[in-house]
Formats: structure tokens, sequence, C-alpha cells
């Protein structure tokens, strides 16, 4: 089976200080540390599972700059057979529209039973990019696989609904499946994984080889416009208890007993 | 603008809280707009729900085809696609809820339309209309504009658009066939499935603590066990510490996890994404502990503390030992 998977280069901002940048339409982002997508590592793990159960071959690729060579790497390193990064400095500020379309431009020229991305990224929360690549594509879509098995021509597929429930699907192959985490435990990379891959090439696809104009791709392709971007103020809402650790415990016992917390 | 429609979003024959709110939010759209606002409920029988929303929309576009029933998006797609093609510019609105997550992408790149996703805002600047989402972990605001689209799609975050029934509507339903034709959907619903159900019922506890993923790579966690049997509560968790294989699903809280409506929930070490905090019901006291003095569960807490678990929790069950003395 020929499985496509991208993935996406992320400031990890979950537990560092935001600020915003001089233009006030982004974060400052020099003092950020970039990670791959979360959910995009599950993707990679269900791909090359699904390899080693049925055979075939890997690939995964992503729009992202230059320092997004190390991600490509990782990916090799986890049991993908080949990596391709996309880009152009055109290619900057893209939405999830833009994205798909430079996505769409590098997968419907090679061959491709499924796709498999992460259903969300950290960084735009946006869960665009694999529902508008699949209709680009013209193949059917589903998002927050939490569960799938592949038989021939066709995919059973578990997804996640509300409140505990999953509904069960069939589909066709080709298609584009974006997983939600947890639906596997990505494995542990070892050095001598990541030293195996060390000198593997990855190429750069640039807009020519892609089909592409500049118009089409970054923030001039993109259908959305960033018009600002703030931080609401800290603790909004919330009372902040001080103190030293004593009396903060101390603090919320009360408030705790006081509320119905103490059972 | 000339119209604001509305997708009506349904579960086993009932139409869900998300469509009401997109109800909502399509009615204060329209009003500034000075827009038709319209509902469409593609469902196997409309009967009854068309009705329903007829008391509170101008207009219902109702279709019915056995192949919505369990609001398959294949299906969903390519009946709104046919709707509302020969439409002149519109806004169309859904709720951000994990059947339209899957409809609202490719049907946007179906329709040539502009998306935003999850939006916690809706506005209008002369004229054009915005949208508020969020990005980066949930922490920053974020004002989006549709340059010059004269079709939007805006998917619309659970709770964030309150609808009170107007009851003053008395819409026309309007029934459209279904251009579905007799091809075979490269999508199949097969079944409905349940989580697994484990030892503890953390959707009818009084009490909740719940732990996320600043609580660590490798924590220990009899220590939050120990902490919640103090408190005569249960133990339950955000999305991460699933994930990690930390806690069994059921122990998970949010909207894909486990609703819950406790009076006291006390979240240790979690961020507050909406998906987690979609799940708590019934505005419990809230109250968070977390390092990041910008986590969003800051803003729907009534109390915070920003401190290091490692050295709040242990000294915290000390304290409330000591009270019960």
């Amino acid at each position: 089976m020929e499985i496509i998977v991208c993935v996406k280069w992320t400031p990890d901002t979950s537990e560092a200080d935001l600020a915003i940048g001089s233009g006030g339409k982004d974060i400052k982002r020099d003092s950020l540390d970039y990670d791959m997508n979360e959910w995009d590592r599950f993707a990679i793990e269900e791909a090359v599972q699904i390899k080693e159960k049925v055979g075939g071959k890997v690939t995964v690729v992503s729009v992202a700059p230059e320092d997004a060579e190390e991600m490509l790497r990782e990916s090799l390193a986890r049991g993908a057979d080949e990596a391709f990064q996309l880009w152009d400095d055109s290619m900057e500020g893209a939405d999830g529209f833009a994205t798909a379309q430079v996505l769409a431009g590098f997968i419907k020229n090679r061959p491709h039973d499924l796709v498999l991305t992460g259903t969300l990224a950290d960084d735009d929360c946006g869960g665009q990019v694999g529902g508008m690549l699949a209709a680009m594509l013209g193949v059917p879509s589903a998002t927050l696989v939490s569960k799938l098995e592949a038989d021939g021509s066709t995919m059973k597929i578990n997804r996640e609904l509300e409140g505990g429930l999953y509904e069960a699907l069939e589909m066709d192959l080709p298609a584009v499946l974006s997983v939600a985490t947890g639906l596997n435990e990505p494995r542990f990379v070892s050095i001598r994984a990541v030293r195996k891959v060390a000198s593997v090439e990855i190429p750069v696809v640039g807009l020519d080889d892609l089909g592409l104009e500049e118009s089409q791709v970054g923030s001039a392709g993109s259908k959305l416009q960033i018009e600002n971007v703030s931080l609401p103020p800290e603790g909004e809402g919330a009372e902040i208890v001080k103190g030293s650790t004593e009396e903060v415990a101390a603090r919320l016992a009360e408030i705790l007993k006081e509320k119905g917390g103490i059972g | 603008m000339k119209n604001i429609f509305v997708l009506a979003e349904h579960r086993k024959q009932n139409l869900r809280d998300v469509t009401w709110e997109a109800v909502a939010a399509g009615r204060a759209l329209a009003k500034e707009l000075g827009a038709d606002l319209a509902c469409i409920l593609l469902a196997s029988s409309v009967g009854g729900m068309a009705e329903k929303l007829a008391q509170e929309c101008p207009k219902v576009i109702a279709v019915e085809d056995p192949r919505f029933d369990t609001f398959n998006s294949e299906a969903i797609m390519k009946t709104l696609a046919a709707i509302l093609k020969d439409q002149g510019p519109y806004m169309l609105l859904m709720g951000n809820s994990n059947s339209i997550m899957e409809i609202a992408p490719g049907l946007s790149v179906v329709l040539d339309a502009a998306l935003a996703t999850d939006c916690i805002g809706l506005e209008v600047r002369e004229g054009k209309p915005m949208a508020v989402r969020q990005m980066y972990s949930y922490k920053v605001n974020t004002l989006v504009s549709f340059k010059d689209a004269d079709r939007v799609v805006a998917t619309l975050r659970g709770g964030a658009f309150p609808f009170a029934p107007s009851g003053a509507a008395v819409g026309t339903v309007e029934n459209l066939t279904s251009p579905l034709g007799d091809e075979r959907l490269r999508k199949r619903f097969l079944n409905y499935l349940e989580a697994e159900k484990g030892d503890v019922d953390i959707a009818s506890a009084d009490i909740i603590v719940s732990v996320g993923r600043g609580i660590g790579d490798e924590p220990d966690m009899d220590v939050f066990q120990s902490l919640a049997d103090a408190m005569g509560g249960v133990l339950a968790c955000s999305r991460p510490i699933v994930d990690k294989s930390l806690l069994p699903k059921y122990h998970q809280v949010g909207t894909s996890g486990i609703e819950v409506k406790p009076k006291v929930y006390l979240a240790l070490g979690i961020s507050g994404a909406f998906q987690h905090v979609g799940g708590i019901k019934g505005a419990p006291l809230i109250i968070a502990v977390n390092k990041d003095a910008r986590a969003p569960i800051f803003r729907v807490a009534q109390y915070g503390v920003v401190a290091d678990l490692n050295e709040i929790v242990p000294a915290l069950q000390e304290k409330i030992e000591a009270l019960k003395g």
C-alpha cells in the first residue's frame, strides 16, 4: 500500500510564555521551540504499522521551511521510506487552504492509496487541511479517526463522536484520513535509528515542480487574512490565590470545604 | 452577504444543541447585515425537526434521504453543494462538532468558499463579516477576515453563542427533493460504538480531581488518586493522559470523552483546551492549578493557583486531612 503522511512544523506554545509581535498580527516566534505537530506523530506511526502489516511504502511530506529538515529526518527514523520538503519563500503565511493546495499539488502526481495526517495542529487550531486536501484530490475523507484497519480496496475505521460515542465506517480507497491522538503509541526512536537515516537525501520541492504559482500559495493564496492577534489578560476570570505553598494549600482546603469539595 | 444559512445537525433523529447555537449566531448576523436567514435540514425524516426549526427560523429548507440518517459527511457535503451552488453571496454557519469537522473543510473547497473553523465570535466591520478564533494552544485570540470572498463558511465553538428560544418566528418549510442519485457512497456507515465502561463512573461524580499534561511525563499517579480519595472524589483527566496510557479512556473528560457535571472540579496541570472544558457541564466550582499563568483554564475557573503541582498537591492533601479531623 502506498501511504503518504502529511506533517506540520509547529511552535510549541503549550507552556511557553507568549508575546505579540510588533505588527500585531502574529506572536513573537524567535524564542519558541519548534517540533513536529503532536497529532502528526500518531499519523506516521499508524502508516508505519500498516506498512509492517500489509507491505508498501510510507512517504512523509511537509510544507515547511529549511529548519524543518530535522522533523523529516525524525520521520525517516520512525520508519518512513522517503521524505519530501515542499518549500518556497512565497509559501510563508499560508492558511489551511493554501497549505492543502501545495500538498495536493505534490500528491496528485504520485501513487497514493491512503493519505494520513493529524486532525488538528496546535498552532492554528484549524483542523482544515485533511478535509480540504481530500476534496482537492477528489477522494473521501474522515477526521478524528481512532482506529483503522486496511482490508483490500476498502478501509474500516472508527471515528470519535461526542460523549464517548464512536461511529464505525467503511471507506473506499484512496482516502484521506485525519487521525486522533492516542490511536497508537508512537515508537521510541533510538539513536541508532536516527544515525541510520543521517545521510538520506530529503529533496526540497519548489513551486515549478508542484505546478503552482506564487499567487496560489502562502498568504497570497490564503482565503483567510489575520487582522490582529491579542492575548487575553492573565487569569481573567479566576481569583488567583497567592502566598507560600503552605498558605495556598490552606486557602484551597478552606474553599473546598466551604463549597462541598470534601465529601 | 445576502443570505445566512445554518446547517441543522442531528443525531438519532434529535436536533443537537450546536444547531440552536448556530441559529442564535445566524439571527444576530442576519440582523446586522440585513440578510435573510434560512436553516437547512438534511435528514432521513424531516417532519418533527423541521417544525421545531420553523419556530425559531423564518425559513427551513428540508431534504429527505435515508443517507442523511447518520449525518454521513459525503452525502451531506454533496447535497449542500447542490443546494448552495446557485445562491448569491452567503455565509453558512454550522456548529464545530466532530461531525461538522469532517464536513466543513471539504465543503468549503467544493463551494469555493473561505472557511473559519471553531469561531468564538462573529463580527461585522464596514459591512464585512469577520470571525474571532483562537490559536497557539488556545492562548491567543485572532480576528480574521475573509478577503473579498462572497461565500463564507464558519463553524462555531460549542457554548460560545448562547441560544434563547424566541418562539416568535413561524417559518415556512420548503421541501426539496434529494439531489443524490443512486450512486454508491464511498463512505458507508456501519454502526455506532459506545466507549468501554470502567470501574469508575466520572459522569455521576460530585467531586472530581482532574489531571492534565502539566503533571509531567512520568508522574506518580498515586499522588493524585490519593488526593481524590482524601476529598471523597474520583480521579479524571484530559486527553494527553489517556494518550500516554496513564489512565484508561473512561477517565477522560471532554467533548470526545465523557461529559461530567460535578459540584467541584479541581483541575491540576490542565491547560483548558475547549475540547476539555466542553465536557464540564452544570457550572461547577472550578479550581485550577497550573504553572502557566496564561493557561486558558484560568478563564473558566473561579479560583486559580500559578504554581508547581509537586509542591501544592501533597500540602493540599495534608490540609484536607487536617480539616476532616
